[in-house]
């Protein structure tokens, strides 16, 4: 990937997981950041979040997932669980229409609360139970292309699409953010924050 | 609880492997290690063999949110004084709460028996009374179709509750179903209100202590005497209270106090699901019941008192803070507890002494509600004020009134006539004639106060919010708010409640609670 230098990057970029309740949030969470899946995972009340550190080429990129509620009722309280959010995983149940309906309306919370930059990846999770489906995927797809998302049916349930979902949005961030960087002269880039050395530990998030 | 890597679980084989890296296991919370045990049973556990698995004394399986580690048993005997104690106050519980509600605050903070802890807790937070006086609701209640819109949300919750707990743990078992019941009611007793996923927790634990009539009630009075607001529309009352805990943070712990503005943590980052759950999905569960135990009692204050311990004992001191150097760090921090300070015993010590109270408490309140009306204008959900305890809920609705009775519920204004003798209570001839016979059957009398019962009785009255706070201009006691809750007009003059007729006024002489 043209000019780099061959010290590595640190980065951490914050993904925030939003949609209806029981659209599947916390079990991609689980399952991106450890494997797990549970059919009995607690409904998530306040904030939970995890991390996983991956490899993006030679940087080593750690991503911070957050996740919240899905009742209507507590996006009272989620200003403070965008800040600084880089990603935005927008998810639905693929056998519930319902929690594809309202799509709309988790966009246009998501772009008053975060950065305009965000990026943003409609998911269609429970994809293994195709034969519950609601929403067809090409209505879906077409939806998000129209809005400029990217889009994946997911599930987390036997983890298809998980990672290639979580990757593919860590990387068009990283792209995003290694192209300001050339873009910018030296002093921009530094302001850009977590820009460290091997070994070093602290690092924030990055606003793009 | 620590556990070990994706080691349990069911897994996939790790699709195309185009990510590598770290997988960073960060403290999943109490329920983990069950996690493992049921997670590859799926959610058809009895029929795996559920029944081999052990089940804690809280009913747990072991390894999850109940038992952990060795246990601080409570001696036998001292177990059984206990419960003859308990009896004799429940069963005289009116005179107990008028005359020696400071003997009932020490019990409930030593802990309530066991096996009397379902009943101490209605009669604690009045859902007795309010079952008493509302015969027939709950079933009309139980029977009515609800609003699909929060049915549609409810069933998505009910094998999200405590999973790990026996009574829980079946899809479609008895346990889902009263959950079901009781919150579904709820948003028939309360349509404007509807349903607040928090509210299932809460449910759920006082369902494993009654029934779901008895618990549909207790849930009435947390949701609308000890924490109103908390579930409503706009979820405004948390984030009051959260202002407030960071607030009454700073004389507790500055050091806490200090990095977490540093940092810029929004206190809804991490008191959110302590104060929404009452801690219910925080602490180990002997700990869940003792600070239940004394909430019931003591009102909100308690909670405060719980987050501020935890936040002291995790963020108080610079040592603790090197491993906190981030943001993402310290909030990590406060959602994995050190089992030391949730641990029953010291917990309960800590909360006890610490030197909280809800006059202050209520101050910062009027604080903080100022500046969100300077800076987001008025509050959009105006809830009820809320009561502190046990004694305060009493006093705001005197009862019970005979079930036999065809009207509901009768209240005497508050300028009626008082009968019998001073200092003594007389209420309509059909419930003395119950309370006599209940006396006789406990093998006691009533008495005219003996001056050392009245001197106890001076002693209390500690737990009334502070009325010699104008309340007029306050927007939280708006009367224009057709809110349907009870408890306004009766609040406005406890003083003349027919029910509390004795010389010491209710508004504490003293300026802080007083700790055995």
């Amino acid at each position: 990937m043209g000019n780099r230098n061959e010290e590595d990057y640190n980065f951490v970029f914050k993904v925030v997981l939003i949609g209806e309740s029981g659209v599947g949030k916390t079990n991609l969470l689980s399952r991106f950041t450890r494997n797990e899946f549970s059919h009995d995972s607690r409904t998530t009340i306040g904030v939970e979040f995890s991390t996983r550190t991956v490899m993006l080429g030679t940087a080593a990129v750690k991503a911070q997932i957050w996740d919240t509620a899905g009742l209507e009722r507590y996006r009272a309280i989620t200003s403070a669980y965008y800040r600084g959010a880089v990603g935005a995983l927008l998810v639905f149940d693929l056998t519930k229409h319902q929690t594809y309906a309202v799509v709309e309306r988790w966009l246009k919370e998501l772009y008053d609360h975060a950065e305009a930059t965000i990026i943003v990846m409609l998911v269609g999770n429970k994809s293994d139970l195709s034969q519950a489906r609601e929403v067809p995927t090409d209505e879906a797809r077409m939806f998000a292309e129209n809005n400029g998302l990217l889009f994946l049916e997911t599930s987390a349930l036997d983890s298809t699409n998980v990672e290639l979902a979580f990757e593919t949005v860590l990387k068009e961030i990283f792209a995003k953010v290694s192209k300001q960087r050339q873009n910018s002269t030296r002093t921009n880039a530094l302001t850009l924050g977590s820009e460290l050395g091997p070994g070093e530990k602290k690092a924030c998030c990055i606003s793009l | 609880m620590a556990k070990s890597r994706g080691e349990n679980g069911p897994r996939a084989p790790a699709a195309g492997g185009s990510l590598s890296g770290t997988r960073e296991s960060l403290a999943p919370g109490p329920d983990a290690a069950a996690a493992d045990e049921l997670s590859s049973l799926g959610s058809d556990s009895e029929a795996n063999g559920f029944a081999e698995r052990r089940i804690d004394k809280f009913g747990f399986i072991v390894g999850s949110q109940g038992a952990e580690g060795a246990q601080e048993e409570v001696p036998l005997e001292v177990l059984r004084q206990r419960e003859s104690k308990w009896l004799d106050m429940l069963n005289n519980w009116d005179k107990w709460m008028a005359k020696k509600h400071k003997k009932i605050r020490l019990r409930c903070q030593k802990g309530i028996p066991p096996s009397l802890r379902g009943r101490a807790w209605q009669y604690l937070s009045g859902g007795k009374v309010k079952l008493q006086q509302n015969p027939g609701k709950f079933d009309e209640l139980d029977m009515s179709p609800g609003d699909p819109k929060w049915l549609d949300v409810i069933e998505r919750d009910l094998h999200r509750q405590f999973p790990f707990h026996e009574m829980f743990v079946s899809r479609g078992g008895h346990g889902q179903q009263d959950l079901f019941r009781v919150l579904k009611a709820y948003t028939l007793y309360r349509p404007e209100e509807g349903y607040c996923q928090a509210q299932a927790p809460i449910a759920a634990v006082l369902l494993m202590h009654m029934p779901a009539e008895q618990a549909f009630w207790c849930l009435v009075q947390i949701c609308e005497k000890y924490l109103p607001g908390y579930y409503s529309e706009k979820l405004e009352a948390i984030q009051l209270d959260g202002e407030i805990l960071f607030s009454l943070l700073q004389k507790v712990s500055p050091v806490a106090h200090k990095h977490l503005s540093q940092q810029k943590i929004d206190p809804l980052l991490y008191m959110t699901e302590w104060f929404m759950c009452a801690f219910s999905r925080t602490l180990p569960w002997s700990s869940v019941l003792r600070v239940w135990d004394m909430f019931f009692c003591e009102g909100v204050k308690i909670i405060f008192r719980v987050g501020l311990v935890l936040l002291k004992h995790a963020l108080g001191s610079p040592e603790k803070l090197k491993a906190c150097q981030g943001q993402y760090e310290t909030i990590e921090r406060l959602r994995s507890l050190s089992p030391k300070i949730m641990q029953e015993a010291f917990l309960v010590q800590e909360v006890v002494e610490l030197p909280v109270t809800e006059r202050q408490i209520e101050r910062e309140h009027l604080i903080q509600l100022r500046r969100w009306q300077e800076t987001r204008g008025e509050l959009q959900c105006h809830s009820p004020p809320r009561l502190h305890g046990a004694k305060a809920i009493l006093e705001a609705e005197p009862g019970p009134w005979p079930t036999l009775q065809p009207s509901p519920s009768i209240r005497l204004p508050p300028d009626a006539p008082l009968p019998g003798s001073k200092g003594k209570y007389k209420p309509p001839k059909q419930v003395q004639k119950e309370q006599r016979k209940q006396a006789k059957a406990s093998g006691q009398r009533d008495k005219p106060p003996t001056p050392s019962q009245a001197k106890v009785a001076a002693a209390a009255g500690d737990t009334c919010p502070p009325r010699d706070v104008p309340p007029k201009d306050l927007v939280y006691q708006d009367p224009q708010d057709s809110a349907p809750q009870d408890s306004a007009p009766q609040d406005s003059a406890p003083q003349d409640s027919a029910y509390h007729c004795s010389q010491e006024s209710l508004t504490s002489q003293e300026s802080e609670d007083t700790y055995l």
